[in-house]
């Protein structure tokens, strides 16, 4: 592959520029994607009403960057939708005031093209920490690749990891996710990163293609910005969860939420914004109440769907009665009194997406014999419910066929964050060692192989007298790829054992990154 | 378990930069590469102008090339920047103690012991300035303070005897001295002192029944 602007093959890639006072960093940005490999690009930067950068275009000289001046400010958004609209690659790629390393599309194209059920991708990025001087420089302290975890859509879900400027999709993913929601104020990137969630999987390069900025001091970055008004963030936090883009959804399960709360008052109020406060998979709540106590529900929320239900009914009569609504793929049964914590669900939906047979009710927190509380497949509680919709629930799902039991911790939602948790709780207490074999053994089951073998190499340096084991393993990390953090670390060993002249190689090598 | 969107927003790496450039210079400074110790430290002061260690890095470099006044202005400016740092306080008794000047040396060996009682070179500053002095009472207590914590360290263990045997305290110094060769059957240093101390302490014996 050529970075020559002649290059006619492979599949053109639309990099989209959003751009609002940056064109010092502009120009940089635009040397980087200029200078990629992979010259099947085109770029169009779309500057929201900041000062001109036309001149920081035209200076380029180059047919594959378009620009779109726009007098107004509409915001990241609106300048990312206006792109989109210009763009015809196959493959759309991010670049904000970042820079790409100029293998980066290359990778990515690379990546995508040859596995074509793969509709999007993503690298490694540094994250360049820095202090703006006075007159605008930025002065680099530190590099940190922080983001270099394997694809899990349940963290996505939840706070989200794929880097936006690091990635790459197919642009026809757009025409089902919906364009970039110019409602929220902050998070834009991560509300589409999820969004093209429910319907692709995310292929994760293990490679360090450019860097992005995390600059001290520069409050008008959105992120910043954005959070500190918390009411604010709160609110799009929930627009983002409760975004439901158009089904069929390949790769989302869908979780109908049915809220049996006793009565139809202020407590059962409190249990449904619980609810929203928390869930972070896509669902919908469903509430059989009668009418009449339905209408004095002062609630309003978003997919919040009421059934009509007999004043009175038993839990089992209720559930009966949103049965025949649901639209989900598996069923959470919520009668009140369920502690409404985080994760209080997503642990029974992610034991039942991965439960062989489909025919196991997974409780939840707060479950009781006579007030049940589970997840369970809608398919099979429906089967359940019909064929034997006299019995109580009980019997009805030992009729069906149905096990009811706990979700066991291997089969917990987040499992990779709560070893690495139990991990870094070790190290806090100072058993290095055993933090170090368990780091070790997580790939196997969670991936993430690169991330845990430094987190080990880091812990047997952290234990003293393992330095030999720490060395055998980070050295292998520098010879396929060496980052900042593991240069370093290996210098410190290096040093400890007196190898001098092999710390003074190593710290040069990050120095150079440092100041690339 | 509590997870929360907070967790793994974790900030490393703010003073990577920095970190390599005081690494760099202190291989530097050990091989003996002062120029480079030297600008690796300049360079790493600009990145963290609140953190002691370029300073403390640059006073080191100082003694070793034998600019003293810079060593000392350096030190001082280290603490400065931080008070409590227990290496800009070893490094300026070190300057006082190439000035033969024992009994500030002594106080400022205890400042630093007092910051950090693990600190070995001051631990042996002190020992150096005690016997020029001749005053050995705080660093016998030192010296085992540091031994509570390192009971195998045949160094300091062999300073405490030489002090004991100084002091006339022969049964102690025995005792050291029989630790260190339990610990290094072949340390000549401590068996020819230990047949000093019992030759002394037959001939102090002799003495006191001649008496």
């Amino acid at each position: 592959m050529s970075g020559d602007a002649e290059t006619t093959t492979g599949p053109l890639v639309s990099v989209l520029v959003p751009t609002f006072n940056r064109r010092r960093y502009l120009k940089e940005a635009l040397a980087g994607l200029i200078g990629q490999t992979y010259g099947r690009f085109e770029a169009i930067v779309v500057n929201d009403g900041g000062e001109p950068v036309a001149d920081v275009v035209e200076r380029f000289a180059d047919p594959r960057l378009a620009l779109i001046e726009r007098r107004e400010t509409r915001g990241k958004a609106a300048s990312l939708n206006e792109a989109l609209e210009h763009a015809s690659g196959k493959y759309v790629a991010y670049l904000d005031d970042d820079l790409y390393y100029p293998q980066h599309l290359a990778r990515l194209v690379g990546a995508m093209e040859g596995d074509p059920d793969c509709g999007a991708a993503y690298t490694d990025l540094y994250k360049v920490h820095c202090r703006i001087l006075p007159g605008g420089a930025r002065q680099v302290r530190g590099k940190v690749v922080n983001d270099s975890r394997d694809f899990d859509r349940f963290f996505l879900c939840y706070c989200g990891h794929a880097l936006h400027v690091s990635l790459m999709h197919r642009r026809d993913l757009l025409e089902r996710t919906g364009p970039y929601n110019e409602r929220l104020s902050i998070l834009i990137d991560w509300d589409m990163v999820r969004r093209l969630a429910f319907y692709t999987d995310f292929k994760h390069i293990r490679e360090v293609t450019g860097e992005f900025t995390a600059p001290a001091g520069e409050p008008d970055r959105i992120w910043h910005a954005g959070r500190l008004d918390r009411q604010a963030f709160l609110a799009d936090m929930l627009m983002i969860r409760t975004t439901r883009p158009p089904k069929p959804w390949p790769r989302m399960p869908d979780l109908s939420i049915v809220a049996l709360p006793e009565r139809i008052d202020e407590l059962a109020a409190e249990m449904i914004r619980q609810i929203y406060a928390v869930t972070f998979m896509p669902f919908e709540v469903y509430l059989p109440a009668a009418p009449s106590d339905l209408a004095r529900l002062k609630i309003d929320m978003p997919n919040l769907v009421t059934v009509p239900a007999t004043r009175g009914a038993s839990l089992q009569a209720r559930l009966d009665a949103a049965l025949a609504h649901l639209g989900g793929d598996y069923v959470a049964v919520v009668p009140q009194g369920v502690p409404l914590t985080i994760l209080w669900v997503e642990d029974a939906l992610h034991a039942a997406l991965h439960d062989p047979t489909g025919r196991t009710a997974f409780t939840l927190c707060g479950h009781e014999a006579a007030r049940p509380a589970f997840v369970l497949d809608a398919a099979q509680l429906r089967r359940a419910r019909e064929g034997c919709g006299d019995l109580p629930l009980a019997e009805s799902f030992r009729a069906a066929g149905i096990e009811v039991r706990d979700p066991r911790p291997r089969e917990w939602a987040l499992g990779f964050d709560r070893v690495l948790q139990g991990a870094e709780s070790l190290e806090e207490d100072g058993n290095w060692v055993q933090a170090a074999a368990l780091y070790k053994q997580i790939p196997p089951r969670f991936g993430n192989e690169r991330w845990m073998r430094e987190r080990a190499a880091a812990a047997l340096y952290g234990a003293g007298g393992r330095d030999e084991e720490a060395i055998e393993i980070v050295r292998d990390l520098n010879r396929d790829r060496a980052t900042v953090s593991t240069l370093l670390l290996e210098a410190r060993i290096r040093r400890r054992g007196d190898r001098l002249r092999e710390a003074v190689g190593l710290l040069e090598r990050a120095r150079l990154i440092l100041k690339r | 378990m509590q997870l929360t969107t907070e967790n793994f927003v974790v900030e490393e790496g703010l003073d990577q930069h920095y970190e390599v450039l005081k690494e760099l210079g202190d291989c530097h400074a050990s091989l003996g590469n002062h120029d480079r110790a030297r600008h690796c430290y300049e360079e790493a002061a600009l990145l963290a102008p609140e953190k002691s260690g370029p300073a403390v890095g640059l006073g080191v470099v100082a003694i070793q090339t034998g600019r003293l006044d810079v060593a000392e202005r350096a030190f001082r400016c280290a603490i400065e920047i931080e008070p409590d740092c227990a290496e800009a306080h070893g490094g300026l008794a070190m300057v006082y103690q190439h000035h033969r000047d024992y009994p500030r040396a002594f106080d400022t060996y205890l400042a630093c012991l007092d910051k950090d009682v693990d600190n070995l070179v001051a631990l042996l500053g002190l020992f150096q300035t005690s016997c020029q002095m001749g005053s050995f009472a705080k660093v016998i207590h030192y010296l085992n303070v540091y031994l509570d914590r390192h009971p195998g360290d045949v160094s300091v263990l062999f300073c405490l005897a030489t002090l004991y045997a100084r002091d006339g305290r022969y049964r102690e110094a025995t005792e050291a001295l029989q630790t260190i060769l339990a610990l290094e059957p072949d340390n000549a240093e401590a068996a020819g002192l230990l047949d000093d101390v019992r030759r002394k302490q037959a001939e102090t014996g002799a003495e006191v029944r001649k008496a």
